[in-house]
């Protein structure tokens, strides 16, 4: 039989790794809501914004989770570029151009990376590592605790923006319908370049948390996580927040569960082998109300 | 005019294939036969996707194909001694059988789904290929591969290199019957609009599954070529970089035409080792990069539209020139 603690810290393992992708989730699902597209090259986001906390950080000093504020302001900037150079000039035309533009951008940011900060594999020590809370038969890494404390502030934040401020529900009622919202006033374009922005600001805040939690990271680390995430909107359905939620947990639990259980070399695939079950017997995905 | 065009076309098909045959000859270089070889290699790679595209399914892992071709014709030929000449075909027949079992499961998808189903694929193939199947592949440290021809015979590279030339002539052809044909027909009229095709008596799923299937059989031939050039194979061949290098060739080229493959990987091909050979690295990608984005962007159907581009825009600038000059 296998011990209900092992269980148990698996299952936290998850959580925590569900932190990242739910970070990475909403912010694809957040963009698609918006332009609906899709850019695979979101994890190249994560990446560049794991590159700046490391080197704010020899540099300065200062404690990392301080440092989020600074990649997520850093990434808005690079996003907006982005979005205005590369993705509105192919707002409207073929699916599949975004799918070959991200491409694209995936060549530039990773071997850009790679001339900057050179394609080793780093590690950052967080100034918490080896402090542990003890609970029952668990050991909880306070850095893992800070990191689900911290992911879920910025949802909650984000949802507020969302909810109560009027930029944010300029946004959701683009998101809901592009044409009514010009109709009423609403600078489409605007919020295109500001939800790729906050999109992009939401993988760096990934980012931050994974060089914090003393994960390597080198200039390719972002692809499987991105497609990661892309398989998590997908699980809960596109556009869909709640379901990036669910899915990026579950996701994470799946994929500990299987790397404890299957072995290492098991991680990445059992995450697009549950993708498949699931788009063969629920295309719009678990949450989904509309296929596209 | 038209026909103006056709001349044009095939003067350009005499003289590439032309030049490709008394490269040798021109040549000792080696290095240069093994580029060459190599670069055949990917045009026949490039091709195979561009085929699935052509029936409007952009898939994000055609490196699955291309190993499970390799693999399975290194595991026959290895087993059974048979020559490779052979048994790239029938591991080819390997990865279009899998082909389809993949394709049943993404017929129903299209973009990014699609594109997803086919990325994970080629995770889940390469993991496969690590693990359960460890003891036949070697796992992570790969096995060899018999050569295509024995290093022992004199001149073995210049045949080798004309053995792959004709195999990708024939792939080419091929490839032009069926873009030509009833089933090349199906496939654009489900890419355009998949309602009316419907309409029209063509069976979508069938079609895409033909689609995958050829597709994956014609990578597969590409990628057991490969390994039995280089004559090793390892699980790197599923590497997201092999799956997105014929996306890159064929966007550069032009998607869904048939020379756009084959212009898109010889420049590219082309300015990658130039790039090499100033010493460049890493900026490789991110030019690359750059130039894939500006060609989507300014030149979405690729380098082979871009004498067409030229004229319309010379034809433009004479239009504001003066209205009366353009003789339209």
């Amino acid at each position: 039989m296998v011990d209900i603690g092992i269980l148990l810290q698996i299952l936290f393992w998850g959580i925590y790794a569900g932190c990242i992708y739910i970070l990475l989730a909403t912010g694809l699902n957040l963009i698609f809501g918006v332009m609906k597209i899709v850019n695979f090259a979101h994890g190249e986001f994560l990446m560049i914004g794991a590159y700046i906390t490391a080197t704010v950080f020899i540099i300065s000093g200062i404690n990392p989770y301080v440092i989020i504020l600074v990649s997520m302001l850093a990434l808005i900037g690079i996003g907006a570029v982005v979005e205005r150079l590369c993705f509105r000039p192919i707002l409207g035309t073929s699916k599949l151009n975004e799918i070959f533009l991200s491409i694209g951008l995936i060549y530039i940011f990773q071997n850009g990376a790679a001339m900057v900060w050179g394609d080793e594999w780093q590690s950052v020590k967080s100034p918490y590592e080896g402090i542990a809370i003890p609970l029952g038969p668990l050991n909880l890494p306070l850095d893992y605790i800070i990191i689900m404390i911290v992911t879920a502030a910025i949802l909650a934040a984000l949802f507020l923006f969302l909810q109560k401020t009027r930029i944010g529900r300029e946004m959701r009622a683009t998101s809901q319908n592009r044409k009514g919202a010009m109709l009423v006033g609403i600078n489409v374009e605007r919020m295109d370049i500001l939800s790729f922005g906050i999109g992009c600001a939401l993988a760096a805040a990934a980012g931050t948390l994974w060089v914090v939690s003393g994960q390597v990271f080198n200039p390719y680390m972002g692809s499987i996580p991105a497609v990661k995430a892309f398989a998590i909107i997908i699980l809960g359905g596109l556009g869909s927040i709640p379901g990036a939620i669910v899915g990026g947990l579950l996701y994470g639990i799946a994929e500990n569960g299987a790397a404890y259980f299957l072995g290492g070399v098991w991680k990445d695939a059992i995450s697009f082998i549950i993708l498949i079950i699931v788009l063969v017997f629920r295309p719009t995905g678990l949450f989904g109300e509309s296929g596209e | 005019m038209e026909q103006k065009r056709d001349q044009w076309t095939s003067a350009a098909t005499i003289l590439t294939v032309a030049f490709a045959l008394v490269v040798p000859f021109l040549s000792n270089n080696l290095f240069l036969l093994n580029l060459l070889s190599l670069m055949l290699i990917f045009i026949i790679f490039s091709s195979a996707w561009n085929l699935l595209a052509y029936s409007g399914q952009g898939s994000l892992g055609h490196a699955a194909f291309f190993g499970i071709g390799a693999y399975a014709s290194t595991l026959i030929a290895s087993a059974s001694g048979i020559t490779p000449y052979i048994t790239i075909f029938l591991g080819a027949g390997v990865a279009a059988f899998i082909g389809i079992l993949i394709g049943l499961t993404c017929v129903r998808l299209k973009e990014w789904f699609l594109a997803m189903v086919t990325f994970g694929f080629a995770i889940i193939v390469q993991t496969l290929t690590v693990s359960i199947l460890a003891p036949m592949t070697g796992g992570w440290d790969g096995i060899s591969s018999p050569r295509l021809l024995s290093p022992s015979i004199a001149g073995y590279q210049i045949i080798e290199y004309y053995s792959i030339l004709l195999i990708t002539i024939a792939a080419i052809v091929a490839i032009w019957y069926i873009m030509r044909s009833r089933l090349g027909l199906a496939f654009s009229a489900i890419r355009e609009n998949e309602l009316e095709a419907r309409a029209s008596g063509i069976d979508p799923v069938r079609y895409r599954l033909i689609a995958f299937a050829l597709s994956a059989y014609i990578a597969g031939i590409a990628g057991a070529l490969q390994i039995h050039h280089i004559g090793y194979i390892t699980p790197e061949i599923y590497s997201v970089d092999l799956s997105f290098w014929p996306v890159t060739y064929v966007i550069f080229g032009g998607l869904g035409t048939l020379a756009g493959p084959i212009v898109g990987t010889v420049v590219l091909t082309i300015i990658w080792e130039g790039l090499k050979m100033a010493g460049i690295t890493f900026a490789r990608y991110v030019i690359i990069g750059v130039l894939l984005i500006m060609v989507i962007i300014f030149l979405p159907k690729g380098l082979v539209s871009l004498p067409e581009r030229i004229r319309e825009w010379r034809d433009e600038r004479a239009k504001k020139a003066g209205p009366d000059t353009t003789g339209k």
